[in-house]
Formats: structure tokens, sequence, C-alpha cells
């Protein structure tokens, strides 16, 4: 009886705190960039092509997710730009040679590789997935209706 | 021993041959293009004249190479109206080829040859995968070549750009700045080697615009001396009070997006400085298109386009088209166009005279 008493408060609280881990994004850079923090508009910049580098000069390298789940739809949200948006931004981009739109890895596990292991990289993943191999720079939260 | 010794010199020569065309990685010779293939129908009203045709409209194949940090090469080869040399039909160019480098987001300088940015459209009009058009905005427009004289209304081409953007908040200033040859470029070969500039001024321009997340406007310029020997010719008069007729294009683009709602427009008037009392050949285009973003595939527009050119005492001519259309994205580099037009002209000069066509025409668009 007492067992039950704290087992199911607890599970309840283990998914309700999950629940909240899963509707997090992170925003995540490899360790060494030189900013803690983006601004949403510096991160459209990065995204968009607009910026190339990071202050310290080295270069930004930018990594999508290629499945539409809700990760990426929360990102693009907080872009501000709808994701046939972007893909035009990208395709300007790319038939005016001055770039190539962000590589976009298979799942988030190949992100948080990727992002740790390239310098000046960056990426998003769920927040839940995130560890220390990455420097989280923005949290985004979904609103819930 | 001989077979020794070659065997070590074709061994070190191998390495040696090995290390000169090596590419560094991330160095690849990148090779892409898009094509847009068309089949329109056009119905002069109240006149027996129609037309239908299947069409390659546009080709291009682009090669890419970034050559070093910050350094970019870049060609264009554009073939267009079902090229073949075969049958004398189209026409191919280089369109563009440069090397740019980039200082960061503030400067960047392309040299060789090379779209020059002016108003909003005209870097890439020729970007068929980026315009949900299939016919675009008239002065845009190459296969309207032989109605509209499009090279005086936008400069084609450059061969030095700066440009870039300067961020100041939640704003960015964009510049570019470029100079080119002026129009008089030689095409007759007993005038000597053709393509080459014969006058002694350039082309310089630029564009001065200002973007928010939402919006974007500028103004465009660009100024050049051509010369009327074939008006002055024509109209049997000295040619020498034609020689460096001051051109100045003057444009402004305004764009805006409010949620699903897109806007675009653009004006652009032409003016000659010929201090003649009869001739005047001063034009004027401006183009309003509104869209709307019915889903991530489709987009809708409608839009609303004139020009106003004058070759007087020839000719002048306005074109007016009314235009909605359609494209929607099958997947990530395909896409099905839609897009009808009804296109009135008048012209005042030398009769007057007035007609209406209408035009449909469907496309489908593809990046390789």
């Amino acid at each position: 009886m007492m067992l039950k008493r704290i087992i199911k408060p607890t599970i309840f609280f283990l998914f309700v705190y999950m629940r909240m881990a899963f509707a997090q994004v992170a925003v995540i850079a490899h360790k060494a960039v030189p900013e803690d923090t983006l601004s949403q508009a510096r991160l459209l910049d990065f995204y968009s092509g607009e910026i190339k580098s990071w202050r310290n000069k080295v270069p930004v390298v930018v990594f999508d997710l290629k499945p539409a789940n809700e990760i990426r739809e929360l990102f693009y949200q907080l872009l501000g730009k709808t994701p046939s948006r972007m893909k035009s931004i990208w395709l300007k981009k790319l038939l005016l040679g001055e770039g190539d739109p962000p590589a976009a890895l298979e799942s988030e596990e190949e992100v948080l590789k990727k992002v740790a292991a390239t310098r000046g990289a960056i990426g998003f993943v769920g927040k839940a997935k995130v560890g220390g191999e990455v420097k989280i720079i923005v949290v985004i939260a979904k609103k819930d209706k | 021993m001989l077979r020794f010794k070659s065997s070590i010199v074709a061994a070190l020569l191998s390495c040696g041959l090995s290390q000169l065309y090596a590419q560094p990685e991330g160095l690849n010779l990148k090779v892409f293009g898009y094509f847009q293939v068309s089949f329109g129908y056009r119905k002069e009203l109240g006149q027996a004249i129609q037309e239908k045709s299947f069409s390659l409209q546009q080709l291009n194949l682009f090669l890419q190479k970034d050559l070093a940090p910050n350094w970019t090469a870049f060609v264009n080869f554009e073939f267009v109206n079902s090229y073949s040399s075969f049958r004398n039909w189209g026409a191919q160019k280089l369109e563009e080829a440069w090397v740019s480098y980039r200082r960061g987001e503030q400067f960047k300088l392309k040299l060789g040859l090379q779209v020059p940015a002016f108003n909003n459209l005209n870097e890439i009009k020729n970007k068929t995968p980026l315009l949900p058009y299939i016919i675009r905005p008239l002065a845009y427009e190459s296969s309207f070549n032989e109605i509209i004289a499009l090279e005086e209304f936008t400069p084609t081409q450059a061969f030095a750009q700066a440009h870039g953007f300067i961020p100041a908040g939640k704003l960015k200033f964009d510049y570019a700045v470029f100079a080119g040859n002026s129009p008089n470029i030689n095409n007759d070969p007993r005038r000597g080697q053709t393509g080459v500039d014969t006058t002694k001024f350039f082309l310089a321009g630029g564009r001065f615009g200002i973007r928010t997340r939402n919006l974007k406007l500028g103004i465009s310029s660009t100024f050049e001396q051509v010369d009327f020997y074939h008006v002055a010719t024509f109209l049997r008069y000295d040619p020498s009070q034609f020689d460096n007729v001051p051109r100045l294009r003057l444009g402004g683009d305004f764009s805006l997006m409010a949620g699903k709602w897109h806007w675009e427009s653009e004006y652009i008037r032409v003016t000659y400085d010929d201090d003649h009392p009869v001739l005047n050949f001063d034009k004027e285009f401006y183009y309003g298109t509104l869209g709307h973003e019915w889903s991530e595939r489709l987009f809708f527009y409608t839009g609303y386009w004139v020009t106003r050119e004058n070759a007087l005492p020839v000719r002048d001519m306005d074109l007016l088209a009314l235009t909605a259309g359609a494209a929607y994205n099958l997947n990530e580099t395909i896409s099905a166009k839609a897009q009808y037009g009804r296109v009135l002209f008048e012209t005042s000069a030398p009769v007057a005279m007035e007609g209406k066509s209408n035009y449909y025409f469907a496309a489908i668009s593809v990046v390789f």
C-alpha cells in the first residue's frame, strides 16, 4: 500500500517530465564555437546562408533534419519561415552560386554526432537527446494550445 | 637495373601528378542545373491568328567549384527556345562565368561575366525554378525579345560587382555597385573584332535597398552612353549628332510578405538625353504581382504588367498584361506550372493600332 502511494505519483511525475522534455528542441553547436547563445535573427542568418562564419572567422557548418517531425516543425517555427520558404531561399543561393543548402541528416543521433565532430557546426535535436558532447545555445519549448 | 630505375621514375611521377590533381576534401566541382519545358497557346482576339507549340523554354547548366576558402568559381551555360544549331532554332550563350571573393557578409566581389543586381528580378529572371511564372513580367521575358526592346529596360551584363549587406538591428542594408560594357558591342566583323565595346564609356550602376524579415525595397540605377547610328541612318540625320547619347535607367522595387500573402512590384524608367526635338526613346515598365501560398506545395498569383515604349518618330507601343497562374511543387526538384495571360497592345505611331491576345501556358520545371 505504501509502495503504491510512492510508485504511482513517481510514474506520473516521470511521465509529465518526459513529455515536457520531448516538447523541447535544443539548438546545439560544436563546443568550440565562440557564442553561447544566438538570437532568432542570427540563427535565421546562419540557416539561410546570409552569414557563413562565426565571429572568430571559423566557417559555420549548418545541419538540418530530413524527417518532417515535431522537432523540425518547432525549429522552423522559431526561424519564422515555412519549410517551403526556406527551400526557396536555399535554392536561390544555390542558383546564384552563393552556397549550398544545409546538409539534411537522417536522424537526431546523426545530427548530434556530426555537430560534436565538426568545428563550427550547428544543428537542432530534441532536448532530451543532448548529452555533454555539444553545447546548447537555444532551447525552444512547444507552446501548449 | 634499367627496369628498376624506370619503375622508380614512374612511381615518382605518378605521385607528383596525383598531388597536382588531388582535390582537397570539400573543393570538388559541382555540376547542376535546371530546365523548363512548356506548352503554349496564343489566340489573337478578333483574328484568325493562333499559335500552339511545345518548347524547351530554357535549360541552364552550372559548374561551380570552391577554389579556396572564400573563393568560388561559377559558370552558367544557357540554352533557350528549343535550341538547335541544326535547325537554327533558339539560342545558346555563356550567361555567366565569374569568380567571387567573400570577405564576410558586408563585402563580396564578383569578377567576370555576370548578371548585375538591378531591382528585385534582374538577377533571377532566368532562374526559372525560383519563379512561379512561365511567362515573366514583360521587361524580363526573353521570348518577347522581338516585340520589346528588353536590353534597353534592364542591364543584362556586368563584369565587376561589389555587393553585400550591412546589418543594423532588425534591418539589413543591401548594396551592389557594378561596371560593365556599354551596349554598343560590335557585331559587324567588317568593323573589327566582334563582341568588343566600341565606345569610350562603360556601364555603371547599382542597387541600394533595405530588408527586414518580411519586407524588401530598393532603388536601382544605371548610366551609360549609347550611339544611335542606326536611328540616324534610318531617319537620314547626321550620325555624329547621335554619338554617345546618355542613357539613364532608374528602378524601384518593393516586396512584402504578410502571412501566406506575397506582394512583388517594380518600376523602371529609361530616359535618353539626346537633345533632339523630334526623337523620343524613353521607356517605362511596371508590374505588380500578388501571390498566395495556399499550402506548402501550391502557390497562386495574379499580376498586372505594363510596358510603354517610345521610339518616336518611328513608333510607340504600350503593352498591358493581366495574368494569373499557379505553381505546384510535385517534390523538391520538380514543379508544375500553369499560367493565363491577356495581353493588350496599343500603338499610335506609325499608325494607330490595337490588338488583344489570350495566352495559355503549362510547364514543368526541373532542377537536377
